[in-house]
């Protein structure tokens, strides 16, 4: 991506326009070929307008962005301009998606580079109209200087000259020494906005003639409609049509009405005869029963270091122990919505989406029309966490507006978004483990069942034909990069998927994996009489650097996090006492996709009563590379270890007899404030490359908590959530 | 369909509705102030919330013919330039993530702290234990009520 040549390009009457990464955009100039991800714009009117390619859902992107921007081109905060891209000719060509903890990342190296060329141009601009050195000039506060002469000339005085000049291969970028606002703590840009109501979420958008349509749909997995009378929903007031809708994952009739009230009443009144289809006993109990049966089974290859089977033959002390993970929901809290506006030939969306240019896409392809003649308008979004990677709810709005020729909004329910998602999936994992003599820890042996995420496709026959199909995925993750030296691992995966439609989660397969697997090496330090931040510790040499196919794993930086997460929780001392409660603390830690390494220790207690569960505080260390918003980070961290914490205490979604039973906050219960731990971010100092820690600490808390449970009552957790337990002091 | 009278941010305002339509969908579908958001639509979530004369209610439980007679201010309304405690406070202490819930969660403080001008972390957590954040901002929510409770000493 680095590779390629970002340069500028002057458009008359927008001053100096630079595209990163890529051909800039100037009307039919436009070259699909190149695939820029960014855009900076600087107005004769001293304006510098920043496009974010990125979806806002929380993350930080619509601060780190202009962050980076600021300190890279020299301006001030205050000059920064925000717009959203959208799926329009002048970002042909570039895939407007949000995922993979990326936006930060993703966008750091390339959008420097893109800022400090125009920068460079920018100086050279000056230098030549005042005939001094551009060595001599500099920039500053979104002006060029010439401290000799006291010279002075604005970027928007300078920006038509600078687009004439050659446009630099390899400008300087910053002394990271001098930046003002990398590695500073920004707060969010949006922060008045949305404290005053003006944010503009999907479900805010307003569209001149638009309708509200509420979509009843088949509670089945993959049901289907036999019938529908619109009599009784036509009687609700404000209800104008009654449709038949297809698209999207369930099939089902939408009610279409002039306010939001109006659809749900009529969708409600709505009769419809189902057709429960060939789901109609699944159950999800008795699914993972299944998948726990498939433990039997041999899987596909993940990873095999040394011989886990002659090893485990020769093991001194061995043990082995099932966990178990259930179906999980996103539920964010602004449910699944979009508004879109068919006409002849044309279509515009706008969307809460992660993934704008699927969307485009499909719709293309729904109403058979060129993707061009799609426009996809991407609002602020309530949450993602994965879910909006899909756009099931797209082709709904498409298809509604297209019946009824007017622009339409599709508004989930929050029972349809707990019901009808892309659900975590859930896992069994058995993990064995053993020592030798010397009481050296000697083999791991991991075998998963789970479900294949269908946001990556499902693996079709001549993809499984290769019995290291896994393996080169890098699947599951947590089992293939288990970051522990053992000199004898093996891993595979056994595959149990089902009618429930899965997709990525936050922190997508790592949470469950990653629960087994830090659990387990409790297990091991406990059954070995060992502490287990020094088991760890034994198994993670600095200096180690593991080779996983591309990915190379430096163990030395988790070593960093662990030393510095004992620290900060005083890993070494006694835990509190409080009468009629137990007290533990607990240790976990993972790699988040080879670039961020977090280690937690949660401290617990328990008291007399059934499930009286307190999880006190949760501290954090981490080394994410250099952080470019610390206030960002403890964000995601906070918000990450909440996530984490709700799928530990709480959160399963089960079927019984084809249907979704949760459909709330009440049944699908999230951690709420009384039950919020203190949660502290610690850092481990970076100069690396920046890594995406937008997940990185939902993944560890399940097993932290578990241990610190462990070390309270010892009571070994081997199945989420924790409640479910019915544990007591 | 019958017509309403109602009182909103000072203001009054006339709307024509079914009597069932709850005030959250009247606020937000026929009076365009969208601030105030849908989140479970059974009281449980609390992203709704507004002040209904002076106190804390949920929007998404109050039908506009029960809403009449009676004073509502949504976060638009909470202070005339955005400068109210809670939501300098909110801002101060960077509490938002994606936001969506932080409009119920500064309307519920803000109603908290006109009855407790200083709440302990027990009484927070009572009132604000009510609403669900997702991105799980609690930490700095409470951070930021404690600050702001104290901002109205100040400047007192």
């Amino acid at each position: 991506m680095t590779s390629r040549r970002a340069f500028l390009k002057s458009v008359a009457r927008a001053g100096l326009v630079l595209a990163i990464d890529g051909k800039a955009f100037c009307g039919a100039d436009t070259n699909a070929d190149f695939a820029p991800n960014a855009y900076i714009q600087i107005g004769p009117d001293n304006s510098i307008r920043l496009w974010v390619t990125r979806t806002e859902m929380g993350q930080g992107v619509r601060t780190t962005l202009p962050m980076m921007l600021a300190d890279e081109l020299e301006v001030d905060w205050s000059q920064i301009q925000l717009e959203q891209a959208a799926t329009v000719p002048r970002f042909k060509g570039i895939r407007l998606r949000t995922s993979g903890s990326g936006s930060t990342v993703g966008t750091y190296n390339t959008l420097r580079k893109a800022a400090a060329t125009a920068r460079v141009m920018l100086i050279g601009a000056a230098a030549e109209k005042w005939g001094v050195e551009p060595a001599t000039c500099r920039a500053q506060s979104g002006a060029v200087i010439h401290p000799a002469s006291g010279r002075k000339a604005s970027y928007g005085q300078l920006a038509d000259a600078a687009s004439r000049r050659p446009v630099p291969e390899n400008p300087p970028l910053k002394d990271p020494k001098d930046f003002r606002y990398i590695g500073k703590p920004m707060k969010r840009t949006d922060g008045s906005a949305i404290l005053t109501g003006k944010a503009i979420y999907g479900l805010d958008m307003r569209v001149p003639g638009m309708l509200y349509g509420v979509v009843k749909r088949c509670p089945y997995l993959k049901g289907s409609v036999i019938s529908f009378d619109r009599t009784k929903a036509m009687r609700v007031n404000g209800v104008r049509y009654v449709v038949p809708i297809e698209s999207g994952l369930a099939t089902g009739v939408a009610v279409v009405a002039d306010n939001t009230w109006a659809a749900m009443k009529g969708a409600k009144a709505l009769e419809v005869q189902w057709n429960p289809g060939p789901n109609r006993n699944f159950d999800s109990d008795r699914f993972l029963r299944e998948m726990e049966d498939a433990l039997s089974e041999s899987g596909y290859f993940v990873r095999g270091d040394g011989d886990a089977g002659k090893a485990a033959a020769l093991a001194e002390r061995k043990l082995d122990a099932v966990y178990e993970f259930p179906f999980q929901v996103h539920a964010p809290l602004e449910a699944m919505n979009c508004i879109a506006d068919v006409r002849a030939g044309s279509c515009e969306i706008w969307v809460p989406t992660q993934a704008p240019t699927t969307a485009q896409e499909a719709t293309a392809k729904q109403l058979g029309i060129p993707v061009d003649a799609v426009k996809v308008n991407i609002t602020l979004t309530g949450g993602g966490f994965g879910r909006r990677l899909f756009v099931d709810y797209v082709p709904e709005a498409v298809g509604i507006s297209k019946a009824i020729g007017k622009p339409v909004q599709v508004v989930w329910t929050r029972s349809d978004d707990m019901r009808f998602g892309f659900f975590q999936p859930p896992s069994i994992v058995r993990i064995a483990g053993g020592f030798d003599h010397a009481g050296k820890p000697l083999f791991w042996n991991q075998r998963s069942v789970g479900c294949d995420l269908s946001m990556f496709g499902f693996p079709d026959e001549k993809a499984l034909a290769d019995p290291r199909h896994y393996f080169n995925d890098g699947s599951p993750w947590g089992s293939f990069d288990n970051p522990y030296n053992f000199p004898n691992l093996q891993a595979d995966f056994v595959r149990r998927n089902s009618a429930v439609p899965t997709g990525p989660w936050r922190a997508v397969e790592y949470p469950a994996q990653v629960f087994a697997r830090e659990s387990f090496i409790d297990e091991m330090a406990h059954a070995a009489g060992r502490d287990p931040l020094e088991l760890r510790l034994e198994l993670l040499q600095p200096g180690d650097v593991l080779k996983l196919g591309d990915a190379k794993i430096d163990r030395g930086r988790l070593i960093n996090a662990l030393k510095l997460v004992a620290e900060k929780s005083n890993w070494h001392q006694a835990p509190f006492t409080m009468p009629g409660r137990l007290w533990g603390r607990g240790l976990a830690c993972n790699i988040y996709s080879d670039d961020c390494f977090m280690a937690q220790v949660a401290e617990v207690s328990v008291g007399k009563a059934e499930g009286d569960i307190r999880v006190h505080r949760i501290v954090c260390a981490l080394d994410c590379g250099r952080v470019i918003n610390p206030l960002g980070l403890g964000g995601q961290t906070e918000s990450g270890v909440t996530w984490g914490l709700t799928a530990t205490l709480h959160g399963r979604i089960d079927f019984r007899n084809g249907t979704a039973v949760q459909e709330n906050y009440g049944d699908y219960e999230v951690i709420r404030m009384h039950e919020a731990p203190v949660i502290e971010t610690h850092i481990v100092p970076s100069e690396l490359p920046p890594g995406g820690f937008g997940e990185t600490a939902v993944p560890p808390v399940a097993p932290a908590v578990a241990s610190a449970i462990f070390a309270a009552t010892g009571k070994r957790i081997r199945r989420l959530p924790i409640t479910s337990e019915k544990l007591r002091a | 369909m019958p017509k309403y009278s109602l009182r909103v941010n000072g203001q009054v305002r006339q709307v024509e509705a079914d009597p069932e339509m709850p005030l959250l969908w009247v606020l937000r579908d026929l009076l365009q102030l969208t601030g105030t958001k849908y989140g479970c639509g059974t009281g449980i979530c609390g992203a709704c919330t507004v002040h209904e004369d002076g106190r804390a209610a949920r929007s998404c439980e109050v039908t506009v013919s029960n809403a009449v007679g009676r004073e509502y201010v949504t976060i638009e309304g909470l202070s005339a330039s955005g400068d109210h405690p809670c939501q300098r406070a909110w801002i101060e202490e960077d509490v938002s993530q994606c936001g969506y819930c932080q409009a119920g969660m500064a309307m519920t403080a803000a109603a908290l702290l006109a009855e407790k001008p200083h709440p302990t972390d027990a009484e927070i957590d009572a009132v604000m234990s009510e609403l669900v954040c997702r991105c799980g901002t609690y930490q700095r929510i409470r951070k930021a009520i404690h600050s702001a409770a104290s901002e109205r000493k100040a400047t007192r």
